[in-house]
């Protein structure tokens, strides 16, 4: 325990002006976001590339929604593998619990931030959905249960399962007491808090994987549903969004994983085991994505109607093939690399390639996501209109690069502040000679 | 008394989310009419929301709040 505090209250103290420096790089993106929302708020949607689809030949979804995707997907794998390693008990995992959940709440967060920013009139949209959303429709499972069920569940599991740390931490910390008092609300780490904490995380864990599964397929559905509208209509949708979830949030755990074990110095309790897991896993999810990629596109090539034909032409020859094809790329190239890490003896155990993969999957990933939300508007009409186009706007780019940026810096201030690899539980025999 | 929350807590939310989702918000069905559309209640989606926070919520009771006579304190 000395140890784990005396680390974080080492970071706390240093005042490293690399840290520094990417922090006020990180707030100047965040200004300009702010800006340029503050813009769209003021002239109206005008000044994005959005525009009606059909007459005026746009996407009514562009860039923000994409970015809703691939938030609420980077959430999936972060709230799945934390309560797996709870569900499971896989003990060695335990360390990038506690990342794994931070990861799903700024996720959430974003998503939140990226819905709003897709709206003309942000109160009326919010106020409306309050009012009159149905249940029983995706966009409620999506939109209404991802933001607040889904991401109050996670909030109160990142809480619950920070209480024993922070009452360590709140031991030796020289400064912000009082927060982390406040955080651990009483707790004094004594057997029968320990066992409560076990049961409550248990259920917990038990409770959300629906609740994740459910928000994840329904907003596969908001696209899959829609019969009139060649290149979403499809059953293939709600799991390869479950699916592409779990591959870009692994993706960017393992990602988080490294910088923290290079930042922290955490060689020893961030081991090459957990790389190997997450690679593993990561090997296994995009297979199984690639595989309902080449399902989707031979299905939709020899029967698909003459339109849902036409939408996957685009893709694949016209004017999307280079990022259709630049995904699928990044996801060959993510199996390539981790499939050579198992197989080469002097890249075996090596942790870069799991960074590498991460970074290429997520890349991937934001690129198909554009593909499920823009060609299916601009050219997937089934009335008589001229194809359409969509080009994102610079307001849409500085809002999405300051989101982003708010992620990196929420996830850098929570990590300074606060223990974000959890402090390994004490062994029945510690137990029993504190008792 | 504890447990007697939180249980209640648990069973109060599941009943308001399914109470929301079935008699409160727009009928369930093939959509031919416009009642299809509207719910039954205004703000019913709050309400099922509220079930939901409802039920994860027992888990900050059952955490947080002390069991008197235990061990613990």
């Amino acid at each position: 325990m000395a140890t784990h505090n005396a680390t974080l209250s080492r970071q706390a103290r240093r005042s490293p002006s690399a840290w520094h420096l990417v922090v006020a790089v990180l707030v100047a993106l965040v200004v300009l976001g702010i800006y340029a929302y503050a813009h769209e708020l003021s002239e109206g949607m005008a000044v994005t590339g959005l525009r009606n689809i059909g007459p005026m030949g746009g996407a009514t979804w562009g860039l923000y929604i994409t970015f809703v995707v691939y938030f609420v997907g980077l959430s999936f794998a972060g709230i799945s593998t934390a309560a797996l390693i709870r569900l499971a008990r896989i003990d060695r995992l335990r360390p990038i619990s506690r990342m794994a959940e931070l990861l799903t709440v700024v996720a959430l967060v974003l998503a939140g931030l990226a819905i709003i920013a897709d709206l003309g009139q942000p109160l009326r949209g919010i106020v409306n959905l309050l009012r009159y959303a149905r249940p029983q429709s995706p966009f409620f499972g999506t939109f209404t249960l991802v933001i607040s069920g889904y991401l109050f569940a996670s909030l109160v599991y990142l809480y619950l399962d920070g209480r024993r740390d922070a009452w360590l931490t709140e031991q030796t910390a020289e400064r912000h007491r009082g927060f982390y008092r406040f955080w651990a609300a009483g707790y004094r780490d004594t057997p029968a808090e320990r066992e409560r904490h076990d049961r409550a995380t248990f259920w917990l864990a038990i409770a959300i994987v629906p609740l994740l599964i459910t928000a994840h397929s329904t907003l596969g559905f908001v696209f899959g549903l829609q019969v009139g509208r060649p290149g979403w209509f499809s059953a293939l949708q709600a799991p390869s969004f479950v699916i592409l979830a779990g591959v870009s949030g692994l993706g960017m755990l393992a990602m988080i994983v490294a910088a923290v074990r290079r930042r922290q110095h955490r060689e020893e309790e961030l081991g090459v085991e957990i790389f190997k897991w997450l690679s593993t896993a990561l090997v296994i999810l995009v297979l199984s994505y690639l595989y309902l990629v080449v399902v989707e596109l031979l299905t939709n090539l020899y029967t698909g109607s003459s339109r849902e034909r036409d939408v996957m032409s685009e893709l694949l020859f016209g004017d999307y093939a280079w990022i259709y094809w630049g995904a699928i790329g990044c996801f060959v190239g993510a199996l390539v690399l981790l499939i050579f890490r198992v197989a080469l003896p002097n890249l075996r155990g090596a942790v870069w390639p799991v960074v590498v993969a991460g970074a290429l999957v997520n890349l991937g990933a934001i690129g198909k996501r554009y593909l499920i939300v823009v060609p299916s508007q601009t050219k997937g009409t089934l009335l008589p209109y001229d194809e359409g186009s969509y080009t994102p706007a610079w307001t849409e780019f500085a809002l999405v690069i300051g989101l982003i940026s708010l992620g990196v810096l929420s996830y850098m201030l929570f990590t300074r502040y606060f223990p974000i690899v959890e402090h390994p539980q004490p062994e029945p025999a510690e137990r029993e000679e504190a008792q | 008394m504890r447990r007697a929350i939180v249980v209640t807590m648990v069973v109060v939310g599941f009943v308001l989310q399914a109470t929301a989702f079935l008699f409160l918000a727009a009928p369930l069905g093939i959509p031919t009419e416009v009642r299809y559309s509207d719910p039954r209640l205004p703000f019913a989606p709050v309400i099922f929301i509220l079930g939901v926070v409802l039920v994860f919520s027992a888990a900050l009771v059952y955490e947080l709040v002390p069991d008197r006579g235990a061990s613990d304190g």
